[in-house]
């Protein structure tokens, strides 16, 4: 156990102890790196003083939105995508060309449409995830075996069956790869988001540090919005694990 | 258990391709006796996994007719296939694919898990029903996938080379356990091989087919009484009925690789 703690955090350590001493030395120009420790000052005010969970809700919850809305029209596409050819060869490099393109440089389009409010952040957030998912999924579906299809048929599945026990099992893995990705995709897109165009968040948290120069501030919430987002990985690895666990070593 | 047969008149097959059409069955007429075990040879790739394929009503024939009546009487559904590869779901447990049969038949799933359990023990697999497949090894995956196709107590069972990939030792194990199966429940059973050896270890009657487009060039019984032992070396009948099957299979050959010079 210790062992393998040591093993994931010795560089996150050696990285913040010659932070440290270089600062104190002023090898670092403490002004514009401030100590660690200096840095742990400021993150316990900000977070029971309340702001820092205040953004941290703000955040999560566009994130959480466009999220769950992106993966629910993500599935869909992906299954009339699989399902019907015509749809397929005609939204292929419709989804290949916004894939390709940043999606922030859509945020003004999506004002222009929604409003400069969150509905028109959260679509982005939103269609984000959808292509991540859509790429993946319909992959997913594209590449299953289509010898155990004939073996749920031979047994007398029917199409509802084949779906639920052959394209249902063998898409997981993708699927839950593609949510632990664009959940990823979708927080940093929010952040970025936030840090054009919001009134809260951590995001705006970060810019307004920037503006007013108040440096250790800074800091600390991208070292916060890091953390967080390292923790919100955690459940999808979990999920991830446990449906593909029939993957063995491979997975 | 009511055994079936069924019979082929004519049957053709053709894969319709992109660019071409490939023929691989042409003019195959045989029947399939009730109760017997039938093996079909013939060379690699000569269009015996689509002959089996058509009797599962996998495939349509593009020519001819397959009488398979019988065989879509109650609780019959399509007859069960036992193939070389990709036999089990990878995602489902050793128990789940034994059951799997059972399950798309509506069996209650505390029933068909005590009757698959049962028969996985019988099958030297108790134990493993929580496994993977991945975990299992060739002959282990070959077993489970037999005892999901014999707790359907089908009436006719279509094995595509299931023991292909199977060690020596492990194929005659395997052959074994088959025979009793079959000799215990009475089915019928068509069984596809590369194995003259095997064909005439396990069957009644022997299909020898062509090249491709296939054809059946002749059919031979094999008298062996039954109960039999593993092997056949040293019985000069079947000695002489396995140089046959092979004769039949190299002229075959051989004729075609003279004609294409």
């Amino acid at each position: 156990m210790t062992r393998k703690v040591l093993q994931r955090l010795w560089l996150v350590a050696a990285l913040l102890v010659s932070w440290e001493a270089l600062s104190r030395w002023r090898v670092l120009n403490p002004l514009f790196f401030p100590p660690p420790s200096k840095l742990l000052a400021v993150l316990g005010p900000l977070i029971w003083g309340g702001s820092a969970l205040d953004a941290t809700g703000h955040t999560l919850t566009r994130t959480a939105i466009g999220f769950a809305a992106g993966i629910i029209c993500g599935a869909l596409i992906s299954a009339a995508i699989s399902s019907v050819p015509w749809i397929r060869s005609g939204s292929e490099p419709v989804v290949s060309a916004m894939y390709a393109s940043p999606r922030l440089t859509l945020l003004p389009m999506a004002m222009l449409i929604f409003g400069v409010n969150d509905s028109a952040r959260i679509v982005l957030v939103a269609l984000s995830t959808m292509l991540i998912v859509v790429i993946q999924v319909s992959d997913a579906i594209r590449g299953v075996n289509p010898a155990f299809v004939d073996l749920a048929r031979n047994y007398g599945a029917s199409q509802a069956m084949v779906l639920r026990k052959v394209y249902l099992p063998a898409c997981l893995p993708q699927f839950f790869t593609a949510l632990r990705l664009s959940f990823g995709r979708a927080f940093v897109l929010t952040i970025s988001i936030e840090l054009l165009s919001a009134g809260n968040g951590l995001g705006n948290m970060i810019w307004a540090a920037w503006q007013t120069f108040y440096i250790e501030r800074l800091y600390v919430c991208i070292l916060l919005a890091a953390m967080i987002g390292l923790l919100c990985q955690m459940p999808f690895r979990v999920l991830e694990r446990h449906f593909t666990k029939w993957r063995g070593a491979s997975a | 258990m009511r055994s079936e047969g069924a019979s082929c008149f004519g049957v053709g097959f053709t894969y319709s391709q992109p660019e071409r059409q490939v023929r691989v069955l042409q003019d195959v007429s045989f029947e399939v006796r009730p109760n017997e075990f039938l093996s079909i040879v013939g060379p690699s790739g000569c269009g015996k996994t689509t002959l089996l394929r058509l009797l599962a009503g996998l495939l349509t024939p593009t020519e001819g007719t397959i009488d398979r009546t019988g065989l879509r009487a109650p609780q019959g559904g399509p007859p069960p296939m036992v193939f070389q590869e990709n036999n089990l779901f990878p995602w489902m447990t050793v128990l789940e694919n034994a059951a799997f049969g059972l399950e798309m038949r509506g069996i209650e799933r505390n029933e068909r898990e005590s009757r698959a359990a049962e028969l996985l023990a019988r099958f030297g697999l108790s134990g493993r029903e929580n496994d993977y497949p991945y975990q299992l090894s060739t002959g282990m995956k070959q077993r489970v996938g037999l005892v999901r196709a014999f707790l359907c107590e089908p009436p006719l069972l279509l094995m595509d080379e299931p023991f292909g990939a199977l060690d020596c030792q492990t194929r005659m194990y395997a052959q074994q356990e088959l025979a009793n199966f079959w000799r215990e429940h009475k089915t019928t059973v068509v069984f596809v091989t590369h194995d003259v050896g095997e064909a005439i270890i396990l069957s009644d009657r022997i299909l020898v087919l062509s090249n491709s487009p296939a054809y059946v060039v002749q059919e031979f019984e094999t008298p062996l009484p039954r109960p039999r032992p593993p092997m056949f070396e040293g019985d000069p009948e079947m000695m002489d009925l396995q140089a046959q099957i092979f004769a039949l299979l190299g002229f075959t050959l051989n004729s075609r690789a003279w004609a294409a010079k």
